[in-house]
């Protein structure tokens, strides 16, 4: 039992962890994620038992990846708090003292005597020291007198306060995972929708796609108003990276689309015939418009990305218009006499079944459809938390790394004269040639004192 | 003068600065190392402009295409060493970061490299850009001044091992040292640029924080390598061998999250 508590409060623990979730973390960019079983079945065959059965599919959200970052979080914890203690007693405590032995085995040191008062060189020690923003401690001990000057101190806390700021990220982690709350709307103007369990709606105002000269997008723009209770509250305009905060509620401007529902379509009838005939009809899909010749034009079917699916069937591969195309059927006394696909984008293409002997030629010269903007509604009760733990991990980065302690030892005795004889020790980790220099001016302040 | 002329003198610069630095080497004439630190600095002098000269005339940040950022990361790594260089006095390691420079240079102008600046997509569209890019490629380029530094150890601890070698193990050992600072000083940047303000950035930009992007897992797998060399070092006194190793698989992992994840993977950031 003692074994396996030393372990998980050790640091061998914790890289052990470092390799294991690095390890994970590359299977997790090499295997594609939140794929369907299917996919897996396709791509990687007999294996896809294997990553299915222990989740390679959804990887960092399965139970022994959270399981992992849990018992690192807990390796973090236990191994701080057994260090910090002690650490802090010694820092802190009251109960420090400086012995001649310690301040003997110190490199960095100097022994002088001083024609001075104990406390006029006290009070030396103390304008010098303040100025170079030293905190003095002083105490007496067994007739002579212990100084101790620190700065930076906070540098030797660096790694502990880290810790914490890993420790509150992870923490904000978990809230998100349990708390985290959001949902696609999609919203066309002048369309009211509640947002999803909250007790509020949206209405979209305006909705527009503004264009780069060259004609690439610049923003995707939507005006919203938000209504609590009813009650229209406030108007904003959102857009990509702008977002709109309204009672922890974050609205995103996500997506946009075109509801291809009921598109208004143009079609420009020609006959082969007769070169002069020309004639624009405007009709929906499900509509039908009457020819001079008697023929009745129904748009059955209208896809906005046209292509043959695997079925063989004509589908839509995005609802972005990349290629528009019409399934048109004509009629003469009820007799249907053909049924043809007509592209936007290629007026010349017959589609391969229907016949070439008709007479009409159709060009689908305009479709336009309802563009609607897909906003996301987010609250993330972890967020904050995460921003609170990001400054404290930043705060301690920068103290292990660019803090750097210095602590002064003084034992001062006092002797005849009146005079008192120094034994002094300075102690640094990190930065010891900056801070040798500083210590043998001070030393020689001290030593010329008056 | 406009930007690819600017480009153009640094990326000679940067050349000269390596011929300078190798002849140093090879001909053992110290001053001239000299020479070679101070071409750098000019080289840098001048790719800055190049950089203002594109920020002007695009009108946004510097490193929104593969040409501009790996323009930035070899700006960032010359800056890098130069600081570096200007406190350790380690001239050694001089060719060899310049040639990376170099290297990325090239790359910037090869003709794979699209150098029209693009209208800004709405993502990208943000202040965090140059907050996000500028800092994580700082850190970055610290990264590979360690790394140089860490192979560069290598090979001097190689050669301690042979008899007579007094003068490689003290060579190593300030390698070592180098590696060691320019982490220190890498390993916040990074934190700072690629970890809290991506997250922040993704947060307004997307609505969470962190995706499991592959860009992102990336990212973590950098820090958590970086994170196993300091505590290797500092907790068990691992020095040396062993950290050069870890310093160099770090680097090679910045550098995957760098380029390959772009060119290997796909994800939310694949504009960038």
């Amino acid at each position: 039992m003692k074994t396996v508590w030393r372990f998980l409060s050790s640091v061998k623990l914790a890289i052990v962890l470092f390799i294991v979730l690095t390890l994970a973390s590359i299977l997790g960019t090499l295997i594609p994620q939140q794929w369907t079983p299917a996919g897996y079945q396709a791509h990687y065959g007999s294996l896809s038992r294997v990553i299915t059965g222990i989740d390679l599919d959804r990887l960092y959200q399965s139970a022994w990846f959270i399981g992992l970052l849990l018992l690192f979080g807990f390796n973090l914890v236990v191994c701080s708090l057994t260090r910090l203690a002690p650490k802090l007693r010694k820092t802190f405590g009251s109960a420090w003292t400086i012995d001649a032995r310690e301040l003997a085995s110190q490199k960095m040191r100097e022994s002088f005597t001083k024609r001075l008062g104990l406390e006029a060189f006290i009070a030396a020690a103390r304008v010098e020291l303040g100025r170079r923003r030293f905190r003095l401690a002083t105490k007496s001990e067994s007739g002579s007198t212990l100084l101790r000057a620190r700065k930076q101190t906070l540098g030797l806390f660096g790694s502990d306060i880290v810790h914490l700021g890993i420790l509150v990220i992870l923490t904000g982690g978990i809230l998100s995972g349990f708390g985290k709350y959001g949902s696609e709307i999609s919203i066309s103007e002048g369309q009211i929708v509640p947002v999803p369990s909250r007790a509020v709606s949206l209405r979209l105002d305006k909705f527009e796609t503004e264009y780069y000269p060259a004609g690439a997008v610049k923003a995707w723009k939507s005006t919203i108003t938000v209504f609590d209770g009813g009650v229209p509250l406030l108007t904003r305009t959102i857009s990509v990276n702008h977002p709109l905060s309204y009672k922890g509620v974050v609205f995103y401007q996500s997506s946009y689309g075109w509801d291809w529902e009921k598109p208004a379509l143009e079609l420009r009838v020609k006959k082969k015939s007769d070169s002069s005939f020309l004639k624009t009809i405007r009709l929906k899909p499900g509509g039908k418009a009457a020819l001079d010749d008697g023929t009745v034009v129904a748009a059955m079917r209208f896809l906005p990305d046209f292509v043959i699916g695997a079925d063989n069937e004509p589908a839509t591969r995005t609802w972005e218009p990349k290629n528009p195309a019409i399934l048109l059927e004509g009629y003469r006394k009820d007799v249907r006499v053909f049924s043809r696909w007509i592209f936007a984008k290629y007026p010349e293409f017959v589609h391969a079944g229907g016949s070439d002997e008709l007479d009409l030629a159709f060009e689908l010269t305009s479709y336009q459809a309802p563009q609607f903007s897909v906003l996301q509604a987010a609250s993330d009760p972890g967020a904050p938390v995460i921003w609170a733990g990001c400054v404290i991990l930043m705060l301690g980065l920068t103290f292990s790394f660019y803090w750097r302690p210095r602590e002064i030892k003084l034992i001062l005795e006092p002797r005849e004269g009146p005079s008192v004889a120094v034994s002094a020790a300075g102690l640094a980790s990190k930065g010891r040639e900056r801070f040798e220099e500083e210590f043998a001016s001070i030393m020689a302040v001290l030593r010329r004192a008056s | 003068m406009n930007e690819p002329v600017f480009f153009l003198l640094a990326f000679l610069a940067y050349v000269l600065s390596v011929l300078t630095y190798s002849g140093s080497q090879l001909f053992r004439r110290a001053s001239w190392a000299r020479t070679g630190f101070w071409l750098a600095v000019m080289g840098l002098v001048v790719h800055t402009l190049a950089l203002a000269a594109r920020t002007v005339q695009s009108g946004h940040a510097p490193f929104t295409n593969m040409y501009e950022s790996i323009s930035f990361l070899a700006w960032a790594s010359a800056l890098a060493y130069v600081l570096m260089e200007s406190r350790f006095r380690i001239r050694r390691t001089g060719p060899y970061v310049m040639l990376i420079v170099v290297a990325l240079m090239a790359l910037a102008s090869s003709p794979l490299m699209p150098k029209e600046a693009a209208p800004l997509v709405p993502a990208l569209q943000s202040y965090w850009l140059w907050l996000h890019v500028s800092v994580t490629l700082l850190g970055e380029a610290f990264f590979a001044v360690a790394f140089v530094a860490s192979l560069l150890f290598l090979r001097a601890d190689a050669r301690s091992r042979k008899p007579k070698g007094e003068e490689g193990a003290r060579a190593a050992e300030r390698y070592d040292a180098m590696s060691y600072r320019a982490i220190a000083v890498g390993f916040p940047l990074f934190t700072l640029g690629g970890l809290v303000f991506g997250m922040i950035w993704a947060y307004k930009a997307w609505g969470a924080y962190w995706s499991w992007d592959p860009k992102e897992v990336w990212s973590l797998i950098t820090w958590l390598v970086f994170a196993l060399y300091l505590h290797t070092r500092i907790v068990m006194g691992w020095k040396g061998r062993r950290s050069a190793i870890i310093a160099v698989l770090g680097f090679l992992a910045a550098l995957f999250t760098y380029f390959g994840v772009n060119y290997l993977l796909t994800g939310l950031h694949s504009y960038a």
